[in-house]
This record gives structure tokens, sequence and C-alpha cells, in this order.
């Protein structure tokens, strides 16, 4: 009887294991993550499973936000930088729960309900030109910045970016979480407004601006990109803001519906992994959350190089907030009243 | 007559020997329950005189054994026990009389007697006492071998009073036996009893009253 | 008879478990559902705040009320077990007006809360929730409508918190237990002292100790502890009086003894056979005697000392008088004497007595009839019915007895001041015995003009009777 019930589990695994080995060849990952960022890491997870073939679709915020709800068959995992989304998804039972080492040891702060994890570490940046400091003194602060934007407007007029909240989640997220902080940002919104400030979808955008010459300054952009970028481009002066500096992180969970949900945990796993961490550490810029990892991008170094400053969003309930119409609603109508403020 | 005696006290059962073999008769003597079981199953004997506690069983064993066997042999059980229970079990399982230690030969003697007498009666029908012989077959009574004609209520009383043999014939059995179960007077049995005192009147056989229990013929004592 | 019946520890230890058992089981029930209740009410309290600080930010603006739905809310609505949140606001029509979930709510809760704060446990997509809605008037500019929030959470920290509040509740009552179960065995300890103290008394005392117990014992034991001492009083009595008879009775015996080894003595100095004859009646009677000694010593002791009315029955008086009469009087013993019965009541004496008891009793007066009166000497017995009584007596014709010795006559080896008989003397201890042992009352008085009565009054047992 027990010997029978055994044999008929361990066929069972042996049936499951082995279709799964036959389907689970690929793994669909549908992220809001650039795919020429993250490619080591892809690699380093395509070598230490064979049999795992990745399809990684790099797509936009909104379209990864839409394709949880409509995609059919629904992708394995989902990974996205706009937090709120995530959550909210997560929140209406999106999520497949990871029960595994690795999740248990993740640290609270950088996950809800062992559902879904952040498992980058990325700061949010000014950018400037060289340009700027010939003019005038650079910002290091926010209220630097509200200075700079407001005495020498003239001079900025046209040659300002930031995020569009409207067009772009993470843009929003982030003026959102910067509006919890302190009223003054909209001081800074109306500032950026009197300058003409030009709204883009992407850091990359904002970057290439810079790069062009179009753009003298760049607030809020992400910090992953942005160095990576400034490497290549001596033009390109990246600033950690002095007073507080926003952290951002990708958010990764096995779709409730995944196909392959054993293939897609063992993906999971390999982002939190000290070994997946040690590559996001060492090949990428989007800075690794272990502590116990090094290399040039881990959050304990941009800890050490720009102080205590650095404010997580945090990865809890308040999140779901931001994607409350209404409140959206009145957001971009205060963003807007305020941007169109003349002085 | 053939005497069994089973009594493991040799004085005792010297005594016995010494009293019971001078009236005529024969005694054998044994100590143990088997040997007096092996000897009474080959049978001759006309009394068995048994004592309840024997060194290899209890006598009461051996009686029950006997009777189950259909031994109709008179048993006189002898005992040192005074309990009643071992007096009515011994009866109740067949003995014929019953004598407690310490007795008198005189006594022992009477009873020996008696109790021959009642089997000997048994198996020829005769019922004798001294010089008196009822035949109760025909109703014939002899007197020193001469016919005695009796009125039929003396007879009765003469046969009520030999069935006894030697022992009190209650008044009760005699009442009924004379009169039926009809109400009679108290001194009607005793006309009777004086009747037949005079015809035994020199026979050296008297019938003496126990006042309130009965009546026994005995051989005058001389 | 003593069996063992378990032992006080392990009873003791029986009831406690069943107490605490019981106790417990109770306990436990009342904890768990204190637990849940003492969850439900944090986390509901949790719910209230959440509500509170959402109706803060609800606001009119043209009309219709907005709602900027504060991120502080849904922290506290998630609560630190992470829990999944909803809320959803709805105007007075039950419209919503911003909801996080596609949660429905019950109209009819909808109507409940409108009314007054209401709670609600569901399932929803397999998880358990709990809802908490309640309706506030706000006031606008142009519009007085009241608003309803209703917010919800999953209930992981409930269970949580019911678990660890449970799981203390259980851990302090085994403690507890553990505890009271250390203490019991201590106390029981010390409890039991005084009785192992008694034991260990009882048990160093000398055999024929039969002193009174000098103990020092608790309240309860006290009464055991005089029970024994009644005991030791009721054994020394007994085995004084034991002693006093056994001592009494070699007397009596060597007596007659010594008679039996002077006669054969001189029996054995003659050459006469004339003497030899003399001596040999000398030896008979004294055997004869002896032997009746013995028996009625026997008889006597076992009457004193052999207790218990086990065979007590109910028996016709009368039919045993008869039969043992009849007995008697075909004895050699009574070849010399008119032993006779009177006439006897019409219907049977019924008594509660014990057959071989009363057999001794009524050879025990026959024989001292026999042993006391000359040859050829009436003796009569008879019974005599009164109301409830029947009255058992023997008279003989007789010397009688002295007056003044008629009192003492059932004391045993007492034989009315006579020396020239075969009797022991113990014939009438052995019917006071007896006598006492039926409850029957007996008297003996001198007949004039001559002779001896002896009267016992036994109670009739009436039908009813066992």
């Amino acid at each position: 009887m027990m010997r029978a019930r055994r044999l008929a589990v361990f066929i069972g695994l042996l049936v499951a294991s082995f279709s799964e080995a036959v389907a689970a060849e690929t793994l669909v990952v549908e992220a809001a993550l650039d795919r020429r960022v993250v490619a080591p890491l892809l690699d380093a997870f395509e070598r230490s499973h064979p049999d795992i073939e990745l399809r990684f679709h790099d797509r936009s915020t909104l379209e990864v936000d839409t394709l949880v709800e409509r995609a059919d068959p629904a992708p394995d995992v989902v990974i996205s930088s706009a937090m709120p989304w995530q959550m909210a998804r997560v929140n209406q039972d999106y999520a497949r729960p990871l029960r595994s080492r690795e999740a248990r040891a993740w640290p609270d702060w950088a996950k809800w309900r062992d559902e879904v994890f952040g498992f980058t570490f990325e700061p949010i940046v000014m950018a400037y030109r060289l340009d700027l400091p010939r003019h005038m003194m650079p910002p290091s602060t926010h209220a630097d910045l509200h200075t700079l934007l407001t005495t020498r407007q003239d001079m900025l007029r046209g040659k300002v970016t930031t995020y569009s909240p409207a067009r772009s989640g993470v843009g929003y997220t982030l003026f959102q979480q910067d509006a919890r902080y302190t009223p003054r940002f909209w001081d800074l919104v109306a500032a950026m407004g009197n300058v003409d400030a030009r709204l883009e979808e992407n850091t990359r955008a904002m970057l290439q601006g810079i790069t062009e010459g179009r753009y003298w300054l760049g607030y809020n952009l992400l910090g992953s990109y942005a160095m990576v970028w400034a490497q290549h481009h001596p033009e390109v002066i990246v600033q950690v803001p002095q007073d507080y500096s926003l952290v951002m992180m990708r958010m990764v969970f096995i779709h409730r519906d995944a196909p392959h949900p054993r293939r897609a945990g063992e993906f999971v796993d390999f982002l939190l992994s000290r070994e997946g961490q040690r590559v996001l550490a060492g090949q990428t810029p989007l800075f690794s959350v272990r502590p116990d990892v090094s290399g040039p991008y881990t959050a304990q170094r941009l800890r050490d190089q720009v102080g205590d400053q650095l404010y997580p969003i945090p990865i809890n309930a308040s999140l779901l907030a931001f994607v409350d119409p209404q409140r959206r609603a009145a957001f971009m109508a205060r963003w807007r009243r305020e941007f169109q403020r003349r002085r | 007559m053939r005497l069994l005696v089973v009594e493991d006290d040799p004085l005792i059962a010297r005594s016995l020997d010494n009293a019971l073999a001078p009236l005529g008769n024969i005694v054998e003597v044994f100590t143990h329950c088997a040997e007096a079981s092996a000897a009474l199953c080959q049978g001759g004997f006309d009394l068995v005189l048994l004592d309840l506690g024997l060194p290899d069983g209890n006598g009461l064993t051996l009686l029950e054994a006997l009777r189950e066997r259909g031994d109709m042999t008179p048993v006189l059980i002898l005992t040192a026990r005074d309990g009643v229970e071992d007096r009515v079990r011994g009866l109740d399982l067949g003995a014929d009389d019953y004598l407690a230690k310490p007795f008198s030969l005189a006594e022992l003697e009477a009873r020996v007697r008696a109790l021959l007498r009642r089997s000997q009666q048994r198996s020829d029908n005769l019922l004798r006492l001294g010089p008196l012989c009822f035949d109760s077959a025909s109703g014939r009574v002899t007197l020193d071998e001469a016919v005695l004609e009796l009125p039929r209520r003396e007879l009765l009383l003469l046969e009520g009073l030999l069935s006894q043999a030697g022992d009190i014939a209650p008044r009760e059995m005699l009442e009924s036996r004379l009169f039926g179960f009809g109400e009679v007077g108290s001194n009607a049995l005793e006309v009777y009893v004086s009747r037949l005192r005079k015809r035994l009147q020199g026979s050296g056989l008297c019938i003496r009253t126990f006042r309130g229990l009965g009546y026994r013929l005995e051989e005058a004592r001389t | 008879m003593i069996e063992v019946d378990g032992s006080l520890k392990r009873r003791l230890a029986i009831w406690l478990l069943v107490t605490v058992t019981g106790l417990g089981t109770l306990l436990m029930i009342e904890a768990y559902l204190g637990a849940q209740r003492a969850a439900q009410r944090a986390y509901d309290s949790q719910l209230e705040a959440a509500v509170l600080t959402i109706v803060e930010s609800v606001q009119w603006r043209e009309g219709e009320p907005v709602l900027e739905i504060p991120a502080a809310a849904l922290q506290i609505l998630s609560t630190r077990h992470e829990e999944r949140v909803f809320y959803a606001v709805l105007d007075a029509d039950g419209k919503r007006i911003s909801a996080n979930l596609a949660l429905e709510i019950d109209p009819a809760d909808q109507r409940h809360a409108a009314r007054e704060p209401f709670w609600r446990d569901l399932t929803w997509r397999g998880e358990d929730w709990r809802l908490y809605g309640r309706e506030y008037d706000s006031a606008g500019w142009e519009t007085q409508d009241p608003v309803q929030i209703w917010v919800g959470h999953t209930m992981a920290g409930r269970r949580a918190l019911a678990g660890e509040l449970f799981e203390r509740a259980v851990t302090r009552f085994l403690a507890m237990v553990l505890l009271a179960g250390l203490l019991m065995l201590l106390a029981m300890r010390v409890a039991l002292t005084p009785m192992r103290r008694l034991r260990q008394l009882l048990r160093r005392r000398d055999a024929d100790d039969m002193g009174p117990l000098d103990a020092r014992v608790p309240e309860e034991l006290r009464e055991l502890a005089e029970t024994l001492d009644t005991l030791f009083a009721h054994q020394r009595d007994s085995r004084d009086a034991l002693l006093r008879f056994t001592a009494d009775a070699s007397h009596q015996l060597k007596t007659p003894l010594a008679g039996l080894q002077n006669a054969s003595e001189l029996a054995l100095a003659h050459d006469d056979p004339a003497a030899w004859r003399a001596a040999l009646v000398d030896v008979n009677e004294g055997a004869a005697r002896t032997s009746r000694l013995a028996s009625q010593l026997l008889s006597l002791a076992r009457l004193r000392h052999v207790g218990g009315d086990g065979d007590m029955t109910r028996l016709d008086l009368a039919a045993m008088l008869r039969e043992v009469t009849l007995d008697w009087a075909g004895r050699d013993a009574a070849r010399d004497h008119d032993l006779g019965l009177a006439e006897l009541p019409v219907g049977p004496a019924v008594i509660l007595g014990s057959p071989w008891a009363l057999r001794e009793l009524l050879g025990n007066l026959i024989d001292n009839a026999l042993s006391y009166t000359p040859a050829g000497s009436e003796i009569t017995l008879g019974i005599e019915l009164d109301a409830g009584t029947a009255t058992l007596y023997i008279e003989d014709d007789g010397p009688g007895v002295p007056a003044e010795l008629l009192e003492c006559l059932h004391h045993p080896f007492e034989r009315g001041g006579r020396q020239d008989t075969q009797g022991s003397g113990l014939g009438l201890a052995v019917v006071d015995s007896i006598a006492k042992r039926h409850g029957a009352d007996w008297h003996v008085s001198n007949l004039d003009p001559r002779g001896l009565r002896v009267a016992l009054h036994f109670t009739l047992s009436s039908r009813e009777e066992p």
C-alpha cells in the first residue's frame, strides 16, 4: 500500500519533471529591464541551467503590466521597475509565493509576502553636461537644483530634462515619492515648468539628449544606466544627490498561472542567489542588494560612497496608493497646475 | 457375621475386635481407605464400621463410592468429629448410623446388633427379637416357636416395634400405623401396648415406655 | 484478608489527572477562543484606524467626492504580516468612488454599514478576508451625501497572533500543571508521613504487645488509630480469657487423669483379682469422664472462639427437641433414667438458630440432668409457647442445687457444689454460651418439693424475617 503510493508519487514526479523538462525548454520572462544591461546575468543563468532556454522580452513597464493580466499563456516571470504596479498585481493575487531558502533569507524591506522581490538597488541621480559647471555651480542637492532653476532661468530654459510622469511609470513613482518627502517638491516642479523642462519617457533618452548637447541638466535619472553611460561619455557627469537619494528596485515575481512554476522558481532563486547577485554587482550597474557579495556595484559600496542618504522606495502596501486612479488623477492635475504656473 | 472395620487407631481397632468377635462375628480391620475399598469390592460383608479421619483420605469418600456401586451393606460411622455437618453428610450419603467417639462398648454393641438385625430382616423377611419371630410375609408370629395369635392392631403394634429392632419406635409412627391419620385419644395407644405387654409377660421381652417419645421392645434385663 | 486495591498516590494522581484533563480542556477551549478574540480585537482596531485615516482624506470637489488614498492607511491595513489589502469608497448610491480590488460588497452589508459600523468575514478567491464598513457624513459646499468606506485584509496576522497567544496559554498551563504535579507529589509525601509513622510503629511492635498505641496522628487517622486500640483491647481480653480457660481446662483434665493414674498404680500393686477389677471399674469411669470433659471443652472452645452467625437459620425447635430427646433416650446413658418429653404444643415453634449449637445445647442439658440426678429420676423436656416466646425447659426430680449456688452455675467448672458425679462442670457454661449467641435468657430454679428446672426463652421468628 505504502510502497504503491510511493511508487505512484515517484512516477508522478518523473512524468511531471519529464514533461516540464521538455516544455521548460522555454521560460518566458516579461521584463521592463534593458536587455543589454542585464545580459551578463541572463548568460550566467543559462550557463548554470543549460536545460532552460530563456525567452526574455524587454518591454515598457506599461506593456509588462498589461501582459500580467492579458497574456495567454501567462508569462512565467514578471520583472518591472514600475514598483506600484507590480505591487498592485501582487495584491490582486497574480503572484505565486516562492518558498525557497533564498527567498526566506532575502531582507524583509526588499520583499513582500514572499511573493515579490526587489532584486536590484538602483540609485536615482542627477546628471549634467560638462557645459554646466562652466557657467554655474552644478547642483548637489534638491535645494541647489531649485535655486539654480529659479536663479538661472534664462540660461537653463529648454536645457533641463526629466521623466514625464504621465508617460513613464517609473517617473510617476519617483515624483510621487519625492512629493511624499517634502512639499517643496512642488516648487521644484514649478521651477522646472518655468524653464520649460523637457519630459522624456526614459533615462536613455535623457542621457542621449545630454550627450548631444540638447540638455545641460537631467533630474531623476536611473543611476544604473547613467553611471554606465558616463563611463563611455566623459561629457556626462553623474551626481548622486547629497540631501537624499531615492533608490528604486526592480521587482520580480512568478506569475500565478506560470506554465513552468518550478523553472520560474529556479530563475528567481538565481536572481536572489549569491551567484546571481555577484554577476549583478560585477557585470551590470544594477547594484546588488545582498550585503555578502562584492563588486563595483553593490548597495554597500554605494552607501560607502554617498553616505546614508539613500532612501529605497519601500516594498510595502503603501506603494498601492500610487496606483489609485483618483490619487493619480489628483497628482497629475497638481503636476500640470504647478508645471504651468508662471511667475 | 462378617464385619469390616476401617480404623487407623490400633487401640480402638483392637478393642472393637475384642468386643465384637465374641458375639460370633468375623472382624477384619483395615487402617487405610485404599485397602478397605479393595476389600469391599470383593463383597460379602454384613456391616462396615467406618472411621472418617483416615491417613489416606476421608471415610466419606469411601462411603460415597460404596453407595454409588449400589452396595447397600449397612455402614456405621465412628468418628471423633462431633460436627453436625459431617454427621448430616454421612447420613445423606447413605450411612445407616452414626456414633461419636468417645463411646462405650456397650452402646456400640447395641447399635451393631440393631444394624445387623435390620439387615437380616431385609434379607429373610423375618423380624426377630429374642424368642419372638414375625414373618412379615404371612403375618405369623411365633414366640418360643409357638404360634402367637394376635388381634390385628396388636399385630400391627408388634410389627411396628419389631421393625425398629431394639430402637425406640416413635409414638407418632405407631399411632399412624394403628389408627391411620384420624384423631385418637392420647391413651388409645397405651391400651394396646399394655395388652401386648401382658401377652409377652414371662417371655424375656418387655415394652419400655419413653414418655412423650414412644416405646421400645427390648429384652428384659436380668 | 487484605487485598491491595491500588495505591493512594495513584488514586490521587488519577483524580488529579482527571481534574486537570477536564479543567484543562475547558481552559484550553477558553484560551483558544480568548486568543481568537484578542487577535480579532487587535487587528480589527487596525481596520478601524485605516478607515479613520481614509475618511480624513475624502474631499468634495465640484459636487463629487474625491479621495487621495493615503499610503499610511494601506500600510496600516497591511500590518506587519503583509496582508493583502482591500479598500473601497462608495458614494451614497453605492457607486465606487475608488477601490483597489474587484471584491464585491453585498448590498445587504452596505445597508447594514449605513446604520452602524459593520464587520464581515468572507472568502474571496480562496482566501479568508475580514472586511469593515463604515459610513461617514461628509460636508462639502454643494452636497452633504454620506460616503461609505470599506476596508479589509486577509487574516494571516490574526491566525498567527491567535496561534501565538494560544501557544503561550498552553505553555503557561502546562508549566502550571507540571508545577502543581510536583507540589502535589511533595504534599502527598508530607501528608502521608503520619501514616508511614503509624506503619513503622505497628511494624516495630512485639507480636504479643497488646497495649494501646502511643502515636500522634492527624484527625483523619484518629479513627483508624482508635479502632486499632479497640482491636488491641479486644484481642487482649480474648487472649486473657483464652489463657484463663486453658489453665482451667488443664487443671480440670489433670484431676481425672490423676485419678486414672492412682487407680492403675493401686491395681498394679495388688495381686488380688478382685482389687484389679475394682481398679478397672474406676479406670473405666475416669476415662469416660475425661473424654466427656474433653468433648465439652472442645465445644466450649468452639463456641467461644469460633465466631460468626453464618449458620443461623430458621428451624422448628419442637422438632429438634423431639429428635434430640429420642436420640438420647435410646442411648445407654439414659438406661437408668426416665427421660421423657412433655406434651408438645401443636404446630411448630420456629426460631432463628444454629442447628449444631442447639443440638449441643440440648445434649448438654440432657447430659447434665442424667449426670446430676440419681438413677431412676424422672427427666422431662418440653416447650411452652407464649406471646412471641418459646420457652424450652428441662425438669428433673433430683436433689436440685443449693440456692446460693444457683447464680454461678453458668461459670465453667462449677458443679453446683457436687463432687460425686461424672459431670465436668462445663455443661451449663456451654449452655450459657449458646443461649447468649441466640439472645436467649435462661434461668435455673429449684422445684418444689424437689428437683431442678432449667428454662430458656427463645424469641419466635416471625415469617417475614429471613
